[in-house]
Formats: structure tokens, sequence, C-alpha cells
């Protein structure tokens, strides 16, 4: 049994939620979605200086705070309950991870301090055609030389702010193997394309490296990658059972209100029992990332299996959640002007990033040996 | 009854020297074989539960002044991990985490000294008398009645769903006292000794089969005065009172329980060449997800109670996730076997003496008994969400 989550989580949630109470409003997150969803670089700086969001899971000796998967588990759940528009899941919870998962102390001493003081940001593209880390989907090819030490050449197709990152880790082919790189995305031979998809409110975009410059990371041994994705997955898992829960809320509030045949739609059974049946998937979903992203922090080797069950869980949760929630807010739910369909719109998306549901549950059955 | 107490020194004794004891100890009395014939194995129950009552290893969550162990949640929460490896049987009758608390927390010093000892040490077998035919999920409707005699009570009317209520030495129930009307305001808490003149008891043969409820009628019961606990016509809010700790360690338990179901289900999978079939591996992972996301749920739940000293929101929904992870499990099971999934186990076809399907059967009962899953949602909308009232329903 592991014991873990403390009050110290408690005050760090209290601090977050209550700072994107004021940052990440529903008109703010709108704005920001209409200008692209790069987010507030000043509400970055503010991130970075004032609470160390961006160090959070970065050790000490890279300027960061040393804590680990279990409170960035804990900052992610916030940033989704606020539908938090910015590169902050990119740069931390893909990036920093990675780089602390790999073996390279140069490449974690160049680039891991610039990221936990926010003057970095950065993203990862492991698969060429979809948002996860799977390397057999890896067509993009390096090359030693070419004026740089290697050069990377393919096609992301869908990269999370792969159009502001400053860095971008790249997986590439070098003949049978791959590798990690790490490639500046500030030079000719990177070209980036939005790609919008149904969530206004997390930037996707198409990278397409031509003999990029770039530099190779030591990710030591093989399952490097792997264990990045884990990480990264636990975090995004977090980050949707947030969102799940502000849905609900959302439902819940509006059902408290909302007078229908002289009483409040939430005194009828129908109503009560869906918004019970969502709090008993999203407060299991809640223990599920929790314990993935403790079960990773300990390096159990659970810690696989745990993450994709959190991640399927978690998936679906939301997305029944934001439907829900559309649904129960009735005619006005399917307005424009009702922040239902933002929660629906980040929902569908993440559903697919870092693998969909049936692909998670394909990796448990194949880890059970069913 | 001699009580042989050891004198242990809790506080300077670590966890892990707390585990280690336990361990030996179960080792040392190890229950033996568990017999097939009920009377012997309710006599083997009893008699190993009144031994550890005597060496003071009984009741990990009870206070020590009645007989228990005292122990911090931290530690009921080893008691119950070794409890369960050295496969202690659960002890006989019903709702000992619901009547005992009551007792404690409303009893008289007489009545606690009465009853407490003996319940624990299953001298005597408690069941719940608290639904009616018609009193289930509404319970304040019962009509069960209670008239007082000088320093009796007599009593008339019925029980039902009266889980082991064959075993029964004593009842613990709901009477009115009130009149119809007065509903939860006129409802007392009264003890009732089972071999009372006037009582019949009659087994109720269930869905399964096999008679695990009983009927109970009550025909002129003379019962004492001293009997009630708390006052007259206040006996509803004492209905609330449970070891809601003992209830999270609980859900530890099935959710170890139900991992080693899921994992013989999976050896079924593969013995019969299933794993390759796209939709049953889905569905396995599936369920391999509910399992670990059981202990998860029930984790937290203990996590919570030691650290905030309450067991916070994950403990509401483990009940209803747990009942729907059971039934769907047993279901699939019985879908997955096909035609050798619906043969009973008196058959010589049966899989594995029929057990997946009497899991099916049996877990019907998972999301009625002690509240129904509708019941349990309102609780969840109300209690937790905050949802308004349903004005049909009485206020709570």
């Amino acid at each position: 049994m592991i014991t873990g989550w403390s009050e110290e989580h408690d005050q760090l949630r209290e601090v977050v939620r209550r700072f994107l109470l004021e940052k990440s409003n529903p008109e703010r997150v709108r704005e920001l979605a209409d200008g692209g969803a790069a987010g507030d670089p000043a509400v970055w700086r503010q991130m970075a200086e004032q609470l160390g969001l961006q160090g959070l899971a970065v050790p000490e000796q890279y300027g960061g705070t040393g804590m680990g998967p279990v409170e960035l588990g804990v900052v992610m759940e916030e940033l989704g309950r606020a539908l938090y528009v910015g590169p902050y899941f990119s740069t931390v919870a893909l990036a920093a991870q990675a780089l602390t998962a790999c073996a390279d102390t140069t490449a974690q001493a160049a680039f891991l301090p610039r990221i936990a003081d926010g003057s970095l940001t950065a993203t990862v593209a492991v698969s060429d055609t979809d948002l996860g880390f799977d390397t057999t989907d890896v067509a993009t090819t390096a090359e030693r030389g070419g004026g740089a030490e290697w050069t990377v050449s393919g096609t992301k197709r869908y990269v999370v702010d792969g159009g502001t990152a400053g860095l971008i880790l790249v997986a590439a082919r070098i003949g049978d193997e791959v590798g990690l790189f790490a490639v500046d995305a500030d030079q000719s031979g990177v070209r980036a394309t939005p790609v919008e998809t149904l969530d206004i409110t997390r930037a996707v975009a198409s990278v397409e490296f031509t003999d990029a410059a770039a530099t190779r990371i030591d990710t030591g041994d093989a399952d490097a990658i792997a264990r990045a994705g884990d990480l990264a997955t636990a975090a995004f898992a977090a980050e949707q059972i947030g969102g799940a829960s502000a849905a609900l809320d959302m439902t819940v509030e509006y059902a408290k209100i909302r007078v229908q045949f002289e009483r409040p739609i939430g005194s009828f059974q129908a109503i009560k029992h869906r918004c019970a049946d969502l709090l008993v998937q999203i407060e299991s979903g809640r223990s599920a990332a929790f314990y993935a992203a403790a079960l990773l922090a300990d390096g159990d080797p659970e810690g696989a299996i745990a993450t994709s069950a959190a991640a399927a869980w978690c998936a679906t949760a939301y997305a029944k959640s934001s439907r829900e929630n559309v649904q129960f807010h009735g005619g006005i739910g399917y307005t424009w002007e009702c922040d239902a369909h933002l929660y629906l719109r980040r929902a569908t998306v993440s559903t697919i990033v870092l693998g969909a549901p049936t692909a998670h549950r394909v990796r448990i059955a194949d880890l059970m040996e069913v | 009854m001699a009580q042989q107490t050891t004198s242990v020194d809790h506080d300077a004794e670590t966890d892990d020297e707390f585990r280690a004891r336990i361990r030996r100890w179960f080792a040392e009395n190890a229950p033996g074989r568990r017999p097939r014939d009920p009377n012997e194995r309710k006599a083997w129950v009893r008699a190993f539960h009144a031994s550890m009552y005597d060496a003071r290893m009984t009741g990990p969550s009870w206070p020590v002044e009645y007989g228990g162990m005292g122990l911090s949640f931290a530690r009921q929460v080893i008691y119950q991990e070794e409890a369960a490896r050295a496969r202690v049987p659960s002890p006989l009758g019903t709702g000992l985490g619901i009547v005992a608390p009551t007792i404690i927390k409303y009893g008289t010093p007489e009545q606690r000294e009465r009853w407490l000892g003996p319940m624990l040490r299953q001298d005597l077998i408690w069941c719940q008398g608290y639904s009616e035919p018609g009193a289930g999920s509404d319970l304040p409707a019962l009509r069960t009645t209670a008239r007082r005699e000088g320093d009796m009570y007599i009593v008339n009317g019925q029980k039902v769903w009266t889980t082991h209520g064959s075993d029964a030495d004593v009842f613990f129930t709901l009477v009115r006292t009130g009149t119809q009307e007065s509903r939860q305001k006129g409802i007392t808490y009264l003890i009732i000794d089972a071999d009372s003149p006037g009582i019949t008891v009659r087994p109720l043969r269930d869905i399964t089969g096999a008679a695990h409820f009983a009927e109970v009628f009550f025909d002129d019961v003379e019962v004492p005065v001293d009997n009630r606990i708390g006052e007259e016509n206040e006996g509803w809010p004492l209905v609330r009172t449970s070891l809601g700790h003992e209830r999270a360690a609980g859900a530890m338990n099935q959710a170890t329980n139900y991992r080693r179901i899921l994992d013989e289900l999976i050896d079924l999978v593969r013995e019969r060449g299933l794993g390759s079939d796209l939709i049953i591996r889905d569905r396995i992972a599936d369920f391999e997800i509910r399992v670990r996301l059981m202990k998860y749920n029930a984790s937290r739940v203990i996590n919570d109670i030691i650290v905030r000293g309450e067991p916070g929101a994950a403990s509401s929904v483990s009940r209803l996730f747990i009942t729907m992870f059971e039934q769907e499990l047993h279901e699939f099971a019985v879908e997955m076997l096909g035609a050798d999934g619906i043969v009973t186990r008196g058959s010589d076809l049966a899989v594995q003496k029929g057990r997946w399907l009497m899991g099916f059967i049996a877990t019907r009962a998972s999301t009625i008994g002690a509240g129904t899953s509708e019941i349990q949602r309102n609780t969840i909308a109300e209690q937790v969400l905050g949802l308004p009232r349903d004005p049909a329903m009485p206020a709570r």
C-alpha cells in the first residue's frame, strides 16, 4: 500500500487553484483560445518566478524544486480544471520529464535550468503520425554531419505546442535504432504549421524537419523513451481528471439552480443518478492518476500498468463527464457562450493524446500476458 | 470468562514488529481446516473467535475496555491484512460493525457489559432486524410494533431479509413505538433474544436456491425495557452509527479478494485459448483496470483517514464501484463460457463447480442489499454533490 497524499499536497493544490482562478478564468481562456492558444507570457513568467511550477519536477541541481510525478499530478489536475491555456503540459510533463528520464547530464544541464526558470519552452515529438510515444511509428531519420553533429529530417504530424516551443525533442531513426534528438526550433530547417483540432484551447502543429541541426541525447537504457511516455501519461491523466471534475461541478451547479416543472432539475433522479455515476468514475480516476504517479515516482515495476489503467480510465471519465455537462445544460449547453463546449473540446482531443483508451487496454492485456 | 491478557507495550513496538507479532500469533494459532458440515463449521468459527478474544487478538478497532485491541487506524489495516493472509473466518451473524458502535455510543454501562464482550467472542450471534416486507429502502415505513406494558415491550410484526437469521441468538431491531404517521420519529431501537417465546424464524429460500435469509415473526413477544438502546421513539438516528473505518479496511479486503478472482478468470481465458480474441482481451483489460482502481480507492481512503482523520470522497463511491464491478465480472464470465457457463453446480459438466454462474446469481444481491444502488446514488448526489432533495422523498 502506498500512502502519500499529504497536507503539503493540499497546500500546493490550494496555491495553484487560487492562482488559476485569477489568471485562467473562462474569459481569459476564451481570449487565449482566440489567439491561437499560445498562452500568456506574463502568466508563464509568474508561474515560474512566483510559484516555481515549471521547475517542480526538475532536480534541484538544475534549478528545480526536485519534487516529482505526484506533485506534478496535483498541478496538472488544477491546470485541467481551469482549462489553462499555455505550454505547461508540453514543456514540463513532456519535455522536462523526458530529459530527467534520460541519462544525458549534458543535455539536462543545458536545458533543464532554462525550463525551470521559465525562459525556455519545449515539447516532445516521438510518433510521426500520432501524439504518442510509439517508437514503431517513426520514419523520421537522423544522420551524422552536415555542419552540425547530427541532422534530422522528416515530419511529425501532430506536435503539442509544436509552433511555439523553443526546443523540440524529436525521435528519429538511425538505421534500426530510434534515438532522441534535441532540436532548436529557431532554425531554418524547422517549419511548423498549425493544425486546427477540435480543441481550441490547446495548440497543435505539424512540424517538418529538413536537415535540421540536432544534438543526440544519451537516453541511457532502451526503456528511457517508454519511461518518459509513462511519466507524461500519468501527468496527463491527472489533467484529464481535473477537467472531468470541473465539468461535473458545472453540471451540479447548474442542476441546483435550473428550475423545470417547479423544482430544480437536480432533484430529479434521472439527473442525480447520472451525476452520482460520474462521481464514482471521477473519484476512482483521481485515485488511479495519483497511484500511477506514486508508483512511477518509486520506480515500481507496477508503474507501467498503473499508468495505462489511469490513462484509459481518466480519458473515458473526462469524455463522459464533458458530454453529460452539455446534455444537462440543455439548449444552453449547445451554445458557444456556455463553457460546456470548451470542456467537451478539450476532453475529446485529450482522449487520443498519448494513446486512446483502447490502445492502453491493449497494452494492459499485453503486459498481463492475457 | 477467563481473559488471558498478554501485556504488550504498543507504543514501543514498530509497525513491522506489530505485523510480525500478529503474523506469528496467527501462524501458531491457525484456525485449521474449514469443516464442510454447516453445524461443525459454525462451531469451528465460534471456537476460533473465542480463542482470539481470550488472547486479546480480536476487535482491532474496538476500545480496549470493551475487549478490543484499541489499535490506531494504520495498525488496524495491518491487522486486517494479516487476518486475510491467515484466512481467519469472518464472524457469524451480520451487522456487527453497526450494532457494536451503536451500543458503545448509546448503550448504558450495563448494556455494554452484557453484550459487547459476548458479541466479540461470538458467544452470541447477532443479526440485523431492520427490513420488513413493506419497508426496505423506505425504512421509516416499518410496521412492527412495540407496546409498552410495565417493564416490558410487547412486540408484534414481521421482519424479512434477515441474513443468517436462523443462526441468530440476538436480533437488533427497529420497532414502531409511535404512530405509523410519525415515521422515523416514532421508531425505537430494541434488542430481542431469539429464543423469546412468540418468535418464529422461517428460512427464506433465495434466488440462489439456498436459504441465506429468514423471515422472523413476532407474536406478542415480551422484551424487557432494559433491552432498549437510547430513548423510546428516538431510535432512528442510531441506525446510521457504524464503524466507517472498518468499512475502509473491508474495501481493501474486497480488492484483494477480487484480485485473486480476476486472476483465476484470466487463467480460464488462457486455458480456453480465448486470449487471442480481441474483444475478450479488451474486456479483461477493463476488469484489470477496475480491480486495480478498487485497490487504489481503498488505499486512498485509508491514506485520507491516516492523514486527515476523515475518509473523504473516495469512500462514498467505493461501494457502488465494487458492486458494479462484481456484477459485470460474473456476467462476462458466464457469457464467455458460452454453453458451459449456464450449467449449474450439480452437473458434471459444470465449469469449476459452477462458481461463475453462482457468482452471477449471488451478485444480484450486491445492488440491492444494505440499500439499493438507487438509494446509494441518491445519497451520493445529495450528501456529496449537494444536489437538492427529491420532494417525493422524506427528509433524512
